[in-house]
């Protein structure tokens, strides 16, 4: 199928004064965690710089997506690295809740 | 809409028409007068019952899912249908796991799927035969005095 996929998720980078800063836009799902996973693997190799991820235009995420979130959790985490992420949509914030990766959002997202 | 009606749809097993059923799904769902929050955890829910078609059920050769929704007056049935190898449930736990009682080290990624879709919906039953494939059968009812979309 010829479906644009970029209509469909994007993710755009933007460097804010020491810290990467993601947007996402869209849906986030199966078809499409290849590509965020490409998009995020070296800024959260990138241990120096916060990262945020800001998903205020985020429509929907499935498991695969919130499995993506969990993993740059754990290296970021494992990294003494912050990650957060902004502006949560209510939706997302209550799969969030329910799968119990909210907590470790906490607080104020940073994982330290 | 009237009683026992079906709409059925054969998919590719693929990642790329999981949007699809997303998209009839919600023509469905707001037609029988669900609310937008409702359709939202349906959305998921069946979202999660077409990826496990998609990753485990045909390996490389390919395969169809089909969908069939039923709707049956106050109820919503959605039928996820393949005919692949079957994928394990997590029965050996009491539920399917969250990750609400662990730490960040003991995490595994994974296993959300399913817990989201017991989550989501009133009722889920999942009927898995060796050499058959696998039957996702979710459930939603329709509460009134909420919200219309």
């Amino acid at each position: 199928m010829t479906t644009n996929k970029s209509d469909k998720f994007n993710a755009r980078t933007v460097l804010e004064e020491g810290k990467s800063v993601v947007y996402l836009s869209g849906e986030l799902d199966l078809s499409v965690a290849p590509d965020f996973r490409l998009v995020m693997e070296p800024l959260v190799g990138d241990s120096d710089v916060d990262l945020v991820i800001n998903l205020k235009d985020l429509k929907y995420i499935d498991s695969t997506g919130i499995g993506i979130l969990l993993s740059i959790l754990k290296a970021r985490h494992s990294a003494n690295a912050s990650f957060s992420v902004a502006e949560v949509p209510t939706q997302i914030q209550k799969l969030f809740d329910m799968t119990g990766i909210a907590k470790f959002f906490e607080p104020q997202g940073n994982s330290q | 809409m009237k009683a026992d009606q079906t709409v059925t749809l054969n998919l590719p097993a693929t990642a790329d028409y999981v949007d699809i059923v997303r998209l009839n799904l919600y023509g469905i769902a707001s037609k029988m007068g669900f609310s937008y929050e409702d359709i939202e955890d349906m959305k998921v829910a069946v979202s999660e019952a077409c990826n496990n078609s998609v990753l485990y059920a045909y390996g490389q050769e390919g395969g169809l899912v089909e969908v069939i929704f039923g709707v049956n007056g106050e109820e919503l049935t959605i039928t996820v249908k393949d005919e692949g190898v079957s994928f394990s449930l997590p029965q050996e736990k009491s539920d399917a796991s969250t990750l609400h009682d662990k730490e960040l080290h003991d995490v595994e990624i994974g296993g959300l799927g399913f817990y989201l879709m017991q989550a989501l919906m009133d009722d889920v039953s999942v009927a898995s035969e060796s050499g058959k494939g696998t039957q996702v059968i979710l459930t939603k009812r329709l509460t009134r005095s909420e919200e219309k979309v």
